[in-house]
């Protein structure tokens, strides 16, 4: 099988803020390594301060880094034929609150240097995909947070960008605003993009990425695919009804049953389907009911939370 | 200065100049091609910015309203009418000019990094020296834009008040209108000299001191003479670091013609010329030097 | 990770030489604009009555020269209604010295000293003082004004009807009479000065110099032509000369006698024959017509007291 081309490519990235006064400085990026493939979509999530949107900065040649490199499709950021695939929505959609929708898009398509014929079918068309045609006149100032949300996501595809770096997109969003966004982010997949994402929002992480990197005081603490960082096979919990404590007794010699509390049972993550089975067969033969079998995967917020608690613990 | 080291120093400033372009052709011819337009989206979008920002509204209303308030002085003689309208006019045309020009200018860069509104810029395959240059020239062409209407208020006040105000043979008004335009010209000169140096503070440094550090250059650049004095009395190392601040701080002096314009005295073309040439070469140390600090600036 | 197509070592360079290259054009403006940067030209000390340069220089901050002028002027207006002449030194000497080139500024102080104050005051040593301040003031002015015949003419003008020095009047009369812009009747004045101490020699010259001038002015060219007629008749008929000489002899004694109580005054040169003052600079002795003894270069003034 063919691999995908590495679009993105981090190595050994480190900033550090460092003050007029103490020689010592603050550490907001530590040796981060990461790469990101064709196609893909990543996200970037981690607590407020641990360096997400220095790296995304650094990235785009905001700012630079004291040490480690950075490369875009195989070339620095500096390069403009770079910046020419990239689109960057910024975390809070800062854009010139004067002008409205049009107006702006205008602008930025301009600064690709697209004559004005198709800088009018672009506007039209981006307008239409984030769903501001209505809204087209209003100036940038008296849209809602949304209005500018969406706004901000079209000047970043106005150029039709390969790789697109997304800073917090559902920010500040109603749930609502936060659904159309990932419907959006979700429609860019489909067009193949490279999608580097920051954010906040787990939920919305675990619907669309492919791969996400957890973030903690500069450094990656855990990367990988939503399966690998939920680790393997997990516990399975029956809750039953109407079961003799002679009966429960009985369960929980039972072979993989761990614990049998009340009506729960729970069967360690080594238990196979068999064994599942034959204890609930066991609880129908004891007169039990059975209301509910699950064996629920670790959210990301579960990994997020044990990768940071197990990195502070490191710290520590 | 000897006769020796005025030769000299020219020359060994146009064989460096001279240099630099031809070794660094290579990086530069290119990149024109790509910069000018680019440098032009940037320009339109800070003119229009200004354009729906009040205050260049507020500026020239509150210009006309000064100009057409010195048609008061009727109790004058004519003469006297001709020179303080044309004196008091361009004074006030140069001192709302260099406000607009401080205010403008010192928000330009500054604002867009405090705003953020720069990442979305700069995310874009634009250069930072771009980014400087178009937003100085679209503080020029705002600039342009109000002195033309405020010079044009001026100049109507001067051909009304020519009409109305009765002469005696003795006692003209005569609204000097040459000299008028060339001093309004000249002090457009000198506000693209003082806006290229407040860019080149504020890619330093924060709003409010680019904003002092800007009416300080104002007032020091207008007593350039005195430097010059002072220089000629002192000796040794303060007469040499004298004339240091002296070459090195622009001169806005050299673009000040209201005096020949309200006394009617003869103009001189060629220091005019020349105080372009010296604008047009600050303008370009100011923005080179300012596209060098905002490239390493972390924004 | 930054890459530079330009090296930096190359961008300094460059802005060092366009330092660099700024130094002549700063000295070509210098030669353009002696009036506004020669230092011998500039007026921005030497206040007449002690206020220094603090006006000039508090003006000077952010160029506000001419509108500071301007307000003065506008409050020396005011001033000169209520009467208060000495209240007007202070406003005048404000005005021309934050504006050099305000020459109705300057002939207004100067014609103030040499004949208002001049004419009030009790004592013949304040007379003096005032009408030497006023020549001193118009001197400055001709300075800081080399081109405005304005000036140069006013000077010539007081020192023809205030200070009674027609040859030094005559000399300012006709440098202003070469200076472009000079209207006919200073023309005519280069050969008026001659006229009322009747010395005929320079005046047929000057009046035919008159004559060459203007010649698109009728009014100019008949009133030459009328006075070089009457002076002719007045040359060749010694009778009407003698008696105009008399005349005029008669009032200009009127006019010297208080002098006469100072002969070893300096403003004066008393002729050795007749003993009759002439003022300083005269070539001949006003009365009797020989040539004096001490004849000083024309230009130099009377000793002026600094204010």
């Amino acid at each position: 099988m063919k691999t995908a081309e590495t679009v993105l490519q981090v190595k050994g990235l480190t900033k550090i803020y460092k003050s007029l006064f103490t020689s010592a400085g603050v550490k907001a990026v530590d040796n981060l390594n990461l790469s990101i493939r064709r196609g893909e979509t990543y996200s970037i999530v981690g607590p407020n301060g641990s360096g997400k949107t220095t790296t995304l900065k650094i990235l785009l040649g905001l700012i630079f880094p004291t040490a480690g490199t950075t490369s875009i499709f195989g070339k620095s950021i500096s390069d403009l034929s770079v910046r020419e695939r990239i689109g960057f929505l910024p975390e809070d959609a800062y854009l010139y609150d004067c002008f409205n929708g049009e107006e702006l898009l205008d602008f930025y398509a301009g600064l690709f240097g697209y004559p004005k014929k198709k800088r009018r079918q672009l506007v039209d068309e981006l307008l239409a995909l984030v769903g501001m045609q209505a809204n087209r006149k209003v100036p940038f100032r008296e849209c809602s947070k949304g209005m500018r949300q969406r706004l901000a996501l079209a000047q970043a595809l106005v150029n039709d960008p390969e790789l697109l770096i997304l800073d917090e997109p559902t920010s500040g969003l109603d749930p609502a605003g936060r659904h159309q966004m990932t419907l959006l982010i979700l429609e860019m997949k489909k067009r193949g993009k490279t999608l580097l994402l920051c954010s906040h929002f787990l939920a919305e992480v675990e619907e669309v990425c492919d791969r996400v990197g957890v973030m903690y005081r500069g450094s990656l603490v855990a990367e990988g695919t939503l399966q690998e960082l939920a680790g393997g096979p997990t516990q399975v919990r029956i809750t039953t009804d109407k079961l003799q404590p002679q009966a429960m007794d009985a369960i929980s010699r039972m072979a993989s049953v761990v614990t049998v509390e009340g009506g729960a049972i729970t069967m360690g993550a080594e238990a196979t389907n068999s064994s599942v089975w034959t204890v609930l067969e066991k609880v129908n033969e004891a007169g039990g009911e059975v209301l509910e079998v699950l064996r629920p995967r670790p959210t990301l917020q579960d990994v997020f939370v044990k990768a940071i608690g197990a990195s502070a613990e490191e710290n520590q | 200065m000897s006769a020796l080291l005025t030769r000299l120093i020219p020359l060994i400033g146009l064989i460096l100049i001279a240099a630099i372009i031809v070794i660094t052709r290579r990086a530069w011819v290119p990149a024109l091609s790509h910069s000018v337009p680019s440098i032009w989206r940037i320009a339109g979008i800070t003119v229009a910015e200004a354009r729906r920002r009040r205050v260049v509204h507020t500026v020239i209303i509150l210009v006309i309203v000064i100009l057409l308030s010195m048609t008061f002085f009727s109790y004058l003689s004519p003469q006297e009418q001709s020179r303080m309208i044309i004196s008091s006019g361009l004074t006030a045309i140069t001192v709302f000019g260099i406000l607009l020009s401080i205010f403008i200018a010192a928000f330009l860069i500054p604002h867009e990094v405090e705003t953020r509104t720069i990442y979305a810029i700069l995310s874009k395959p634009v250069r930072r020296f771009e980014f400087v240059l178009g937003k100085y020239v679209g503080a020029l062409i705002v600039l342009a834009v109000v002195t033309v209407v405020m010079t044009a208020v001026l100049v109507v006040v001067l051909l009304v008040q020519a009409r109305l105000v009765p002469s005696t043979p003795d006692s003209v008004f005569n609204p000097n209108l040459g000299a008028v335009l060339f001093a309004a010209f000249m002090n457009y000169c000198a506000l693209a000299v003082l806006t290229s140096l407040i860019i080149l503070i504020s890619t330093m440094t924060s709003t409010t001191m680019t904003v002092i550090s800007a009416f300080i250059i104002w007032t020091v650049g207008s007593m350039q003479s005195t430097f010059r004095d002072l220089a000629e009395k002192a000796y040794g190392g303060a007469k040499v670091l004298l004339l240091v601040i002296y070459y090195v701080v622009p001169k806005l002096e050299n673009f000040d013609f209201r005096q020949e314009a309200a006394n009617y005295m003869p103009i001189s073309i060629v220091g005019g010329w020349h105080a372009v040439l010296l604008g047009a070469l600050y303008v370009a140390i100011a923005l080179v030097i300012a596209g060098i600090f905002f490239n390493d600036r972390q924004v | 990770m930054r890459t530079y197509r330009v090296s930096r070592w190359s961008v300094w360079l460059f802005v060092l030489g366009m330092l660099l290259l700024q130094v002549p054009l700063q000295e070509a403006i210098h030669k353009a604009r002696p009036d506004k940067f020669s230092p011998t030209r500039r007026m921005q000390t030497g206040s007449m009555f002690g206020l220094g340069p603090t006006p000039a220089v508090i003006a000077s901050l952010g160029g506000f020269r001419t509108v500071a002028a301007d307000l003065l002027w506008l409050q020396m207006e005011r001033v000169w209604d209520s009467g208060n002449w000495f209240a007007l030194l202070p406003l005048l000497d404000a005005v021309t010295q934050l504006d050099p080139h305000f020459v109705l500024a300057w002939k207004t102080y100067g014609w103030h000293c040499a004949y208002n104050l001049n004419a009030e005051s009790e004592t013949i040593v304040d007379r003096k003082y005032w009408l030497d301040r006023g020549l001193e003031i118009l001197q400055r002015a001709v300075e800081a004004n080399p081109d405005s015949w304005e000036m140069v003419f006013e000077l010539g003008w007081t020192y023809y009807d205030r200070a009674h020095e027609n040859y030094r009047a005559a000399e300012y009369v006709r440098q202003a009479d070469k200076m472009p812009g000079a209207p006919s009747y200073v023309s005519r004045m280069s050969y008026r000065v001659y006229e009322h101490i009747m010395d005929f020699k320079n005046l047929f010259p000057a009046m035919q110099q008159a004559l060459k001038e203007h010649t698109d002015e009728h009014a100019h060219q008949r009133i030459v032509n009328r006075d070089i007629e009457w002076w002719t008749k007045m040359r060749d008929d010694p009778q009407e000369h003698r008696r105009q000489i008399v005349i005029e002899n008669t009032a200009r004694q009127q006019r010297a006698l208080p002098f006469y109580l100072f002969p070893n005054d300096p403003y004066w040169v008393v002729c050795e024959h007749d003993g009759l003052p002439s003022p300083k600079g005269s070539k001949v002795c006003q009365a009797c017509g020989r040539p004096l003894p001490q004849a000083l270069p024309i230009g130099s003034s009377s000793q002026p007291a600094r204010g």
